[in-house]
């Protein structure tokens, strides 16, 4: 009986532990109506993340934010300006701190849909994180909404103290154990001390045994993963944002990896692809000139003149004349200076900097020329696999295997790309059987469909889990 | 009594099974290299154990390590035509000298890595040649000059092309005697810039000639016809074929159009035999294409001219025409030409003759020939005449006299090299001294280029634009796949820049393809009236790669005197030995000496590798059984002797071959080996048999010489490479008086109760005669039958259901077609990335060839007939090697395709042990430098590093397959990687595949069509229809091994009535 103590109090302790107390939430479609007020109205401006600023600053925890004069929230929204001239000090601080840049008036807009796009806020901040405020030292305050509680610690404390409940119940059963002896033979039995346990030959038995197994696995769990690169997340000559490319301009993946469709390769895209729309856009949300000047340098093209020059006719000065002449007055068009600072020209420099070390190495000292892009997806030379397969044929969703790139602002690699994670997705994902003319000549398996005794024709059942399909 | 289907033999040893060769036989893997071989570290216990340990330790650090960065490197403008991962396919011309090839070059990111045949020329429609499929390796020859310069000894000091043209500029004087020597000239854009040359330097004259030359051949239709010109041959209009020691099918002229014109007629079609055309070859040694004849007649070299007379007064007799007097020839040869002229009298104007013969006379008397059997305007015509061999030899002797005397200011060398492949060539070289001004553009250091002041090195064909006429009104466009790879200048606009000429825009970015333009603009152009512009006319050609103009037809009359040519036809030796000398399909005149590719491809006939061998008659001695060579020189298995041959005053040691089908007193030898200077691998290789070769009264070369000596043993070959004996199946021999398989001997020995009677008289060829072809088809249908019966007690299980659906890959190859010129042995080195090996490799037996031809003897031994076999793996649907691997690396697909695992291999080579068609090759040594251990590297011939070591070299590589490490096995996959190409082509477009989807590169290579690749499960496919003619089996099918290569059975129209 006294067994059962230990779990009893575990029990009781598990259910007097708080349970999360849920937010009040605004009803599910009250949210959806406001994402799609949102992305009407607010998302040219502010960032979809919620965390990350934009045009204008970014949304999460905006609530907490105004959180002393809410009624003045909807009146910012409504007619922000009006609201600055009144005078609010929380809203003058604002206007000043994003360089008086004014915000659009939405008069239209009513209070319970502006209800509803705080709650869609709050629900997609939820999802994506805290905010990191551009200027910590600036006015805005800080107030993040409450993580979702850890409770890992709760545990081990839990398991720490059964433990020590344990070993003094055994404790105590073993002196008990030792007084009824004592009182029934009248004689006290030489005590096995705690080192006598631990050295005898079942201990340690066991503890090799159970060290041989472990290690045994980790070994051969460790040796199966070598060379793999799950998660593997290199930094990259320049700091492309998929969040911001795939994710809030809603680019499709295809645009620049064109060769997903018909080629082995995805393809990394050429410089003069970015340069199809940065040729427009040349200043970045998050890294202002310091990134995209990258492509203009790559591609050999002058932002200043609008126009590509040729790399061969000028010398290295030139080149480094006409960027750092974009950066200094994108710098001082910024900062709202008559000329640079000294703060300034360090900035410069250091971009400058950047831009010589992401495009230049050992063998390649010139600005002009490919992008030295870090390959995240590495596949072993003697797998082969063919883009065009999964993603013409197959139809495969790009995020099946790289994961939601759409919301990396650094790209990692999402599967294990190990031969089992392909193997697993062969047995498991169905071909277009009827839709697609070339499986006809697999005409025993359309009987068996006709017939009812076949539900579905797998990749493994035309041959996918085969050496020769990927190996070659 | 059952008619043996074992009535084929490969050479000597096996014909006689003596006791030598069965036990040599029997051996599976020879000379397997120890460590001491490979590293030269003698290894021990302890050794053994340090390294372990050095391993697991090295193992723990290295997973400990980061992963190495990979960078992917994007274009910065991407091209519109390039998705990396696809290949693109541009029309392309291949032309060296007069040997032409309509090509599409497959590229991938822009570098080309494999030719494929352009199935759009009416000339070579679609077929190549070896020497084509392996020009892809050339173009990244990193012993190609690489830069303009002056000449010292074998290297170059690089100049600027300015400063070059402005030295040579300076040199070169208005009224200068100029001579420029090259090769055949196809390209009418470089004949109108040396035209433009000319006029700017009046005396400069144009030498051409062809180092295996058709002069006589021209100036004999100038005499008969008024026409300089070689006709066009019709072989597929021909019922009778006679060749006069033309190698038609494997370097005469244009041996890929030949070849596929001939094998229309080769093929059996239903029952009908009498399509088949009936082919005679009057040679003394074995040639290609005199091994695919079906009657040889032995004539010795010397005798040529007076058998082309014999049978031309036993035609003239007939018909009425005058004879012309001549002597003799051999009594054999006598007769069987009077039996031939029979059957070309009843075959007027649907026969050909044709003669290699160098000497006018000889060429007119076929010609007579050729016009009493009305063949001209029916077999031959000159409507659409052959440029293919321009070559006057007489120019090239006045050349060298002019030389020599002194009185040539500049001699220009544009794609030939006189100094090695002319027979007066010390004259030449000596004549080279007297000459000022020298330069070379050609591309490769040899032995003319190392004796000029300056080179001036050509781009390679895949890095120029260019054309070619190889027939009249039959073009063809050259275009650049890649990038010049060297600081070179293509020579007809290095010519043009030095005429000053007004039509090269040499401010242009590329001058010479603006000038091709204008030439096409100016003469093509107008030919045409399908196109109103040139834009949309010249983007056909380009798309196209071959463009036809329609000729005015020309009819020719003969008109000659025959009796003065039958007075200059030579005179046959009255004794004493002769050597032939022959241009093979692998060396040519010796361009391809620098190619590791062709040095390591098989000759047909020796199937030697690695040098050329001369050729010995065998003679059998009843007595002893045994067959001897000339002068008891002997070549048993991997050793051969060594003799030296002695003509006029040259003398060489050279390896000998004793050959079945040589004639007694003669032997032979290829030409283009034994070059002095040459890039990494040519140098020294072989013998030099060109100063060998005489000149004729006309001074026209002849390829042969008279009163030859070979002298006794002189030396032995010990690391003889030849293939013939190497993976050999199912060689009879005798036990107890009873007929065994070779290789079972041991396991018959050890079981000792008997074997499976099925494993005897294997059935590895199938032939017959085509008058009997109704007994063939009876005997191949019972043996089949027989073995359908055997193997129905099988243990394995029904695969109906599983090969029933999807696809079901399958090969046909009929051996009717296949000529063994081998084009596709080196088209799947090149697709599948099939390692070099180099000679002392091959000599172990550890050629890499996923494809090898075997060659079979049948019939009479003294002059037999000839069957070739593509074997490449079998892909058996009751696979042994599967059975046997340990570690499931080999295994079966759905789609009936043998698979193999490269990295799951762990090298024990049960599979190649198992493996009934020894098709299976083993990677003792790292060939493709794809480890990290240097000790396992092969070094296939004497260079600083292993062949495919230098990253220029390994662009050629196909990275779509594999490169292999040391230690596994390789085999044919059936060319998987273009299955795959082919499904997903036909997955994307949403419908059932077709069968030119997938095509595999022997098939793709083949001039003659005798491989077809398909799915055995599409019943409409052409796959399907040829494996139900009655002719075709399967090889070995007696095992039950269930294989997918399906042959068809080898007729030949031997005519009986012939003996010779």
């Amino acid at each position: 009986m006294r067994i059962f103590l230990p779990f009893i109090l575990l029990l009781l302790l598990l259910l007097s532990a708080p349970l999360h107390a849920q937010d009040m939430l605004m009803p599910e479609a009250d949210v959806k109506e406001g994402e799609k007020i949102f992305l009407n109205n607010c998302a040219s401006c502010h960032n979809k993340n919620m965390k990350d600023d934009m045009t204008g600053p970014a949304l999460g925890g905006v609530q907490e934010r105004w959180a002393e004069q809410p009624e003045v929230l909807y009146s910012w929204i409504k007619n922000s300006q009006a609201v600055v001239q009144s005078g609010n000090e929380y809203a003058v601080n604002l206007y000043n701190q994003w360089n008086q840049a004014v915000m659009q008036a939405f008069p239209t807009l009513t209070n319970e849909q502006i209800d509803k796009v705080l709650a869609y806020v709050d629900a997609r901040y939820r999802t994506v994180g805290p905010y990191a405020p551009k200027d910590e030292a600036g006015a805005v305050a800080v107030g993040g909404p409450v993580e979702p509680e850890d409770n890992t610690l709760l545990y081990v404390g839990l398991l720490v103290v059964l433990g020590i409940l344990s070993l003094i119940l055994a404790r105590i059963i073993s002196n008990l154990n030792q007084i009824a002896t004592v009182q029934e033979t009248g004689e006290a039995p030489e005590r096995k001390t705690l080192a006598d346990i631990l050295t005898s030959r079942g201990v340690v038995s066991f503890v090799i045994f159970a060290l041989v197994v472990l290690g045994g696995y980790t070994t051969v769990n460790n040796a199966i993963a070598l060379n793999r690169q799950q998660s593997y997340q290199p930094e990259q000559p320049i700091q492309f944002s998929h969040a911001t490319h795939a994710g809030i301009q809603q680019i499709d993946c295809q645009y620049c990896h064109d060769g997903a469709r018909r080629s082995k390769h995805s393809v990394i895209p050429a410089s003069n692809t970015c340069m199809n729309c940065h040729s427009a856009v040349k200043v970045g949300s998050q890294y202002g000139t310091q990134e995209i000047t990258k492509i203009y340098a790559s591609a050999g093209w002058d932002p200043n003149q609008n126009a590509y020059y040729d790399p061969e006719m000028l010398t290295d000065e030139e080149i480094e004349a006409i960027y750092k002449k974009w950066i200094v007055d994108n710098y001082i068009k910024d900062n709202d200076l008559s000329s640079l600072d000294s703060e300034g020209e360090m900035e410069v420099n250091a971009q400058w900097e950047n831009i010589v070390n992401s495009l230049t190495s050992e063998v390649k000292d010139d600005l002009y020329g490919p992008i030295p892009w870090i390959r995240v997806h590495n596949l072993p030379d003697h797998a082969y696999f063919n883009h065009a397969q999964h993603v013409s044929v197959g139809q495969v969703e790009c995020q099946t295997c790289h994961g939601p790139v759409e919301e990396m602002e650094v790209v990692q690699q999402y599967s294990p790309l190990s031969m089992g994670w392909c193997i697993n997705c062969h047995r498991q994902t169905e071909v277009n059987f009827s839709g697609n003319s070339y499986y006809e000549s697999y005409h025993g398996y359309k009987e068996e469909i006709e017939n009812g005794s076949r539900k579905k024709v797998t990749v493994e059942d035309i041959g996918g889990l085969e050496c020769q399909k990927c190996h070659y | 009594m059952k008619k043996k289907n074992q009535e084929i033999w490969a050479g000597t040893e096996d014909k006689l099974n003596s006791s030598e060769w069965k036990e040599v036989a029997g051996k599976e893997f020879r000379d397997s290299p120890t460590a001491d071989d490979l590293s030269g570290v003698t290894a021990n216990r302890r050794d053994f154990l340090k390294l372990m340990g050095f391993g697991l330790g090295a193992a723990t650090i290295a997973a400990g390590c980061d992963t190495p960065v990979r960078k992917a490197i994007p274009y910065v403008v991407k091209p519109d035509e390039i998705v990396p991962g696809v290949a693109s396919y541009y029309a392309s011309t291949y032309a060296n000298g007069g040997d032409y090839c309509a090509v599409l070059v497959k590229t991938r990111e822009g570098r080309p890595i494999k030719i494929e045949g352009n199935s759009l020329s009416p000339v070579t429609k679609g077929g190549t040649h070896a020497r084509v499929q392996a020009s892809v390796l050339d173009l990244y020859n990193t012993n190609r000059i690489k830069d303009c310069g002056s000449v010292n000894g074998n290297e170059v000091v690089p100049m600027s092309w300015a400063d070059l043209d402005k030295v040579v500029g300076a040199d070169l004087q208005k009224e200068a005697q100029i001579r420029i020597v090259s090769k055949t000239i196809l390209s009418p854009s470089a004949k109108k810039a040396l035209a433009e040359f000319q006029a700017s330097y009046p005396n400069t004259k144009v030498v051409t000639y062809d180092p295996v030359s058709s002069s006589a051949m021209l100036l004999a239709n100038e005499q008969s016809f008024g026409q300089r010109a070689i006709p066009a041959y019709h072989f597929d209009k021909a019922q009778v074929i006679v060749s006069f020691g033309a190698d038609f099918l494997g370097t005469w002229i244009s041996p890929v159009e030949y070849a596929s014109q001939y094998a229309t007629n080769r093929k059996v079609k239903g029952s009908d035999t009498n399509s088949l055309s009936w082919h005679v070859q009057v040679e003394s040694a074995m040639t290609l294409t005199g091994s695919n004849a079906d009657n040889r007649i032995l004539v010795k070299p010397s005798e040529q001219g007076v058998a082309i007379a014999a049978l031309y007064n036993e035609l003239a007799s007939k018909s009425g025409a005058p004879t012309v007097s001549a002597p003799a020839v051999n009594e054999k040869a006598k007769a069987a030409l009077k039996r031939v002229a029979e059957r070309l009298m009843a075959n007027k104007g649907k026969s050909l003759v044709v003669s290699a013969s160098n000497n006018t006379g000889e060429q007119i008397l076929v010609n007579a020939v050729n016009d009493l059997l009305g063949n001209y305007g029916q077999t031959i015509d000159f409507t659409e005449a052959s440029h293919q061999r321009q070559g006057i030899d007489p120019d090239v002797r006045a050349l060298v006299r002019e030389m020599n005397g002194g009185s040539v200011d500049a001699l220009f060398v544009m794609g030939a090299n006189p100094a090695f492949d002319l027979p007066d060539a010390s004259a030449f070289i000596e004549g080279m001294k007297k000459v000022p001004l020298r330069v070379s553009f050609n591309t490769m250091m040899d032995e003319t280029t190392s004796r000029c002041n300056y080179v001036a090195p050509d781009h390679h064909y895949l890095e120029s634009w260019g054309d070619a006429e190889p027939r009249r009104g039959h073009f063809s466009l050259m275009q650049p796949t890649i990038a010049p790879l060297y600081r070179t200048r293509q020579a007809p606009e290095t010519l043009l820049r030095w005429a000053g000429s007004a039509n090269l825009n040499t401010s242009a970015d590329q001058a010479y393809y603006e000038y091709v333009k204008w030439v096409w603009q100016t003469d093509m152009f107008p030919t045409q009236s399908a196109f109103a512009t040139f834009r949309g006319f010249w983007e056909q050609v380009l798309h196209d790669g071959v463009y036809h103009a329609d000729q005015t037809p020309v009819t020719v009359a003969f008109n000659a005197n025959i009796s003065q040519a039958a007075s200059k036809i030579s005179k046959p030796n009255a004794g004493g030995l002769e050597v032939s000398l022959h241009e093979c399909v692998n060396m040519g005149s010796g361009e391809g000496a620098d190619n590791p590719w062709l040095m390591e491809m098989p000759d047909p006939i020796t199937r030697t590798v690695w040098g050329n061998y001369l050729m010995l008659p065998l003679s059998y001695d009843a007595d002893k059984n045994e067959f001897i060579a000339l002068n008891g020189l002997k070549n048993f298995m991997d050793k051969a002797d060594k003799a030296d041959l002695q003509v006029g005053g040259n003398s060489a040691q050279c390896t000998v071959v004793p050959q079945f089908g040589q004639m007694a007193e003669t032997v032979s030898i290829n030409l283009g080996y034994g070059r002095e200077v040459s890039g990494r691998c040519g140098a020294g290789v072989g013998v030099n048999a060109w100063p060998w070769l005489s000149v004729d009264g006309d001074g026209h070369t002849q390829y042969y010489a008279t009163g030859a000596n070979l002298s006794e043993r002189t030396g032995q070959d010990d690391e003889f490479a030849c293939v013939q004996y190497h993976h050999t199946m199912g060689v009879t021999g005798e036990v107890d008086g009873e007929e065994i398989n070779v290789d079972e001997r041991a396991a018959i020995n050890f079981i000792s109760t008997g074997y499976q009677g099925s494993l005897t008289n294997r059935s590895i060829i199938f032939q017959g005669s085509a008058d009997e072809l109704d007994e063939l088809t009876a005997h191949i249908h019972e043996k089949r039958s027989e073995y359908q019966k055997l193997n129905d007690n099988t243990l394995y299980p029904d695969y109906s259901g599983i090969y029933g659906q999807g696809h079901h890959w399958g090969m046909y190859v009929d051996l009717n077609a296949c000529t063994g010129c081998g084009a596709c042995t080196v088209a799947c080195m090149a697709e599948n990335n099939v390692p070099v090996v180099g000679k002392r490799e091959v000599h172990r037996h550890h050629e890499m060839t996923w494809l090898r031809i075997d060659r079979y003897f049948y019939g009479d031994a003294e002059n037999p007939n000839t069957v070739y076999q593509p074997l490449m793996c079998q892909h058996c649907d009751n696979a042994p090697c599967e059975n046997v691997c340990p570690v499931n690396a080999t295994n079966h697909s759905s789609e009936g395709l043998n698979q193999m695992a490269y990295n799951r291999c762990i090298g024990t080579r049960y599979c190649a042990n198992n493996c009934p068609y020894k098709v299976r090759r083993f990677n003792w040594l790292d060939f493709n430098t794809a480890d990290v251990f240097p000790a396992n590297e092969n070094y296939p011939f004497e260079s600083d590093e292993p062949f495919y070591a230098d990253n220029i070299v390994r662009m050629v590589l196909n990275p779509d397959v594999t490169v292999r490490s040391r230690g596994v096995i390789e085999k044919c996959s059936f060319c998987v990687q273009r299955i795959q190409e082919g499904k997903l082509t036909a997955k994307r477009d949403e419908r059932r595949l077709r069968d030119n989807d997938v095509k595999t590169a022997c098939q793709t290579s083949c001039p003659t069509g005798a491989i077809v690749f398909g799915d055995r499960n599409d019943k409409e496919g052409l796959l399907s229809k040829r494996i139900e003619s009655p002719l075709v089996y399967r090889v070995l099918e007696e095992v039950n091994t269930q294989s997918s290569v399906f042959y068809a059975a080898r007729v030949n129209n031997k005519d009986q009535k012939l003996e010779a």
